[in-house]
């Protein structure tokens, strides 16, 4: 049963009981990947009937400590391509070396997880400042974004909490996903069981689209401009979304 | 006058303050419009690379001073705006719901009297909380010269109020502001920093210095900033490389605003705050300025060689910090690290050290980096001027629109 690819179903709980299955049975997996996965002919496909144990998340908050899972958790939003395999093999190492398996920056697989988990909360972080709403005729607050991790539930969090008496939508471009918010929650709903009762913007939206652009434009102090300053903290690949650099793209 | 025009004057004449941060308070979502994020949020980044996080204006341009270096002194003919309370609420309201902003930072020329400025913007910040529920982060300017009850009440409704130096001494502060006087400011700052709470003022003060109009050293800047900090517990310093706007026969005449000088006075106040160094290590009567071809830490160590190269595996954390291109993050870092296992060169890269400036002033596990004959000022030095033309953008975020 070594060298084979495992599947699991899709969710994260699942995922974690299979590696932990993988690891108490002292199997080594090549590959680890999700039901919409499709083999090559060397692969050695397994799937394993595995129960979905929730107490599994409880079980490696207290051996390997919050901030390792959160880190893990990360990992697994990432857009990354092996990332079961490197979690796979930091719950490996953290079942040797508990609460300190981060400490050991030495590992791949430990500098991978950093590396990846901080990708992913730095985009977060990015989309928190530079996701835009548009206003549309009914009042509903509209935007879109690109991200390259699934991170649609983190923005709709954050957005829950700073805009808790405005209806809101925020639609994940590339993942088809859109994240609905009724004053009261937020509901992620697959793009085929959604639909815009209107795309039309309200009035005052030019308006305001108009008077962002005049600040921004004023805003810039032309004797210290620096493009390349600009792009390293705001890429080009934000700029779609972005009221204020329509003109400029 | 429309809305757009007024936004413009009045966004132009506030852009050459330098703080935009949104950081350092946190407030919940109570009132139903708004929070505070601890971290700070960037929201736009504009042509010059600054981070724009507030909506960044004045209540009005109109100003009974004539500071010589400012475009809005009385004595300029340019055009005049004033916003009222309800144009600036409406904009920040705007502008909030979209996501463009992270709150307002209103300051304001000085009309009529500082008393009757400073009412004016209470009463915009105040419409703003109390009958809007605006409960996004905001920064005030504080004016020099209003009366203490009217500081009182503008700071329990703002998150950071701020007053600027603006010139490092007196004797420059007469020559080019002559309205203005040190000890107004520094009264806003002793008022401030007595009442500072969870309810007052919770984000800090901070102030601002401009580089470059007057002929102060970097040495008399730095005092000046150590002061700051230590008597007032000021947040930040924000310095800002002086743009000529005016023609002045009292003002020099630059061709280019002294970016780099800016850079360094940044990385020494990183020094002062964070690393531990004083002023008296980074400068002296002798050499009163910054080196502008090394950055200030480096250029300390250079001075230092007898207590490099340092051992990596065994030094302090303070001793970690002395080292060019390691900082907090990194130190922390390697301390956590080195008791599980041997830090190598190769490790201390992915650790976020920046091991093209590091790796002349350490050792690891009792190994130097090449040759040890070759651990001599002169050639550390050379390399290390050859390699600060590389652009520093990783250093630190914070130094992002000093880059040149």
């Amino acid at each position: 049963m070594n060298n084979g690819c495992f599947i699991y179903e899709d969710t994260f709980v699942h995922l974690l009981n299979l590696i932990f299955y993988l690891i108490q049975n002292h199997l080594k997996p090549e590959n680890i990947k999700n039901t919409m996965y499709t083999p090559n002919l060397l692969d050695h496909v397994i799937v394993l009937k595995i129960e979905k144990n929730p107490e599994i998340i409880s079980k490696i908050i207290t051996s390997m400590g919050s901030f390792t899972f959160r880190s893990i958790y990360y990992v697994f939003l990432s857009d990354v391509d092996n990332k079961e395999l490197i979690i796979y093999y930091l719950l490996l190492n953290g079942v040797k070396y508990k609460e300190k398996v981060l400490y050991h920056r030495n590992l791949k697989c430990v500098e991978k997880t950093i590396n990846i988990s901080r990708y992913v909360l730095h985009e977060v972080h990015k989309y928190k400042g530079f996701l835009r709403f548009k206003e549309l005729e009914n009042h509903i607050l509209y935007a879109e974004i690109e991200p390259e991790n699934d991170i649609l539930f983190m923005v709709s969090h954050h957005f829950q909490r700073r805009l808790k008496n405005e209806y809101w939508i925020i639609k994940d471009v590339k993942r088809k996903i859109v994240s609905i918010y009724d004053k009261k929650k937020y509901y992620l709903v697959s793009e085929e069981n959604f639909s815009l009762e209107t795309t039309k913007l309200s009035q005052k939206e030019i308006e305001m689209g108009e008077l962002w652009k005049t600040f921004y434009k004023t805003i810039g102090i032309k004797e210290r401009k620096n493009d390349r300053c600009r792009m390293n903290f705001m890429p080009k690949k934000y700029w779609k979304y972005m009221v204020e650099m329509e003109d400029i793209l | 006058m429309e809305l757009k025009d007024k936004l413009k004057i009045l966004a132009d004449s506030a852009k050459y303050d330098a703080s935009c941060s949104s950081s350092g308070s946190t407030r919940k979502n109570k009132s139903g419009f708004g929070n505070v994020a601890f971290s700070g949020i960037c929201h736009s980044f504009a042509s010059d690379g600054r981070c724009i996080s507030l909506l960044k204006i004045l209540m009005t341009n109109c100003c009974i001073f004539d500071c010589k270096y400012c475009l809005n002194r009385k004595s300029n003919d340019i055009q005049r705006a004033i916003f009222t309370p309800e144009e600036v609420c409406q904009i920040t309201m705007n502008f909030y719901r979209r996501n463009y902003i992270e709150g307002l930072f209103l300051s304001s020329g000085i009309i009529k009297s500082p008393d009757y400025t400073m009412e004016l913007l209470i009463q915009t910040i105040s419409l703003l909380r109390k009958k809007y529920h605006f409960g996004g982060y905001i920064h005030a300017k504080a004016i020099p010269g209003a009366s203490e009850k009217l500081l009182k009440d503008l700071g329990l409704l703002v998150d950071r109020l701020s007053a600027n130096v603006e010139l490092p001494t007196e004797n420059g502060l007469k020559l080019l502001a002559p309205n203005k006087k040190e000890s107004n400011v520094s009264k806003i700052m002793h008022y401030v920093n007595t009442n500072q709470s969870k309810k007052y003022v919770p984000a800090g003060q901070s102030t601002q210095m401009i580089i470059g109009a007057t002929k102060e050293s970097d040495l008399e800047i730095m005092e000046k900033s150590a002061n700051l900090y230590s008597n007032y517990q000021l947040k930040r310093v924000f310095y800002s490389a002086y743009i000529p706007v005016n023609q002045d026969s009292l003002l020099p005449t630059l061709e280019h605003p002294p970016l780099k000088r800016e850079n360094r006075l940044y990385q020494a106040d990183w020094l002062l705050r964070f690393y531990n160094f004083k002023v008296k290590d980074l400068l002296d009567e002798k050499n009163p300025n910054f080196n502008i071809l090394i950055d200030p830490k480096a250029d300390w160590a250079l001075r230092h060689l007898n207590e490099f190269p340092k051992e990596i595996s065994k030094c302090s954390y303070y001793d970690l910090l002395k080292i060019p291109g390691i900082g907090v993050k990194s130190a922390k870092r390697i301390l956590s690290s080195r008791r599980v296992f041997k830090i190598s060169f190769e490790d201390l890269k992915k650790m976020g050290v920046v091991l093209k400036r590091a790796k002349y002033f350490i050792t690891c596990n009792g190994k130097y980096f090449m040759n040890y004959a070759f651990f001599q000022k002169e050639f550390i030095e050379r390399n290390l001027v050859l390699e600060e033309k590389i652009p520093l953008n990783k250093i630190h975020e914070q130094l992002r629109f000093f880059n040149e």
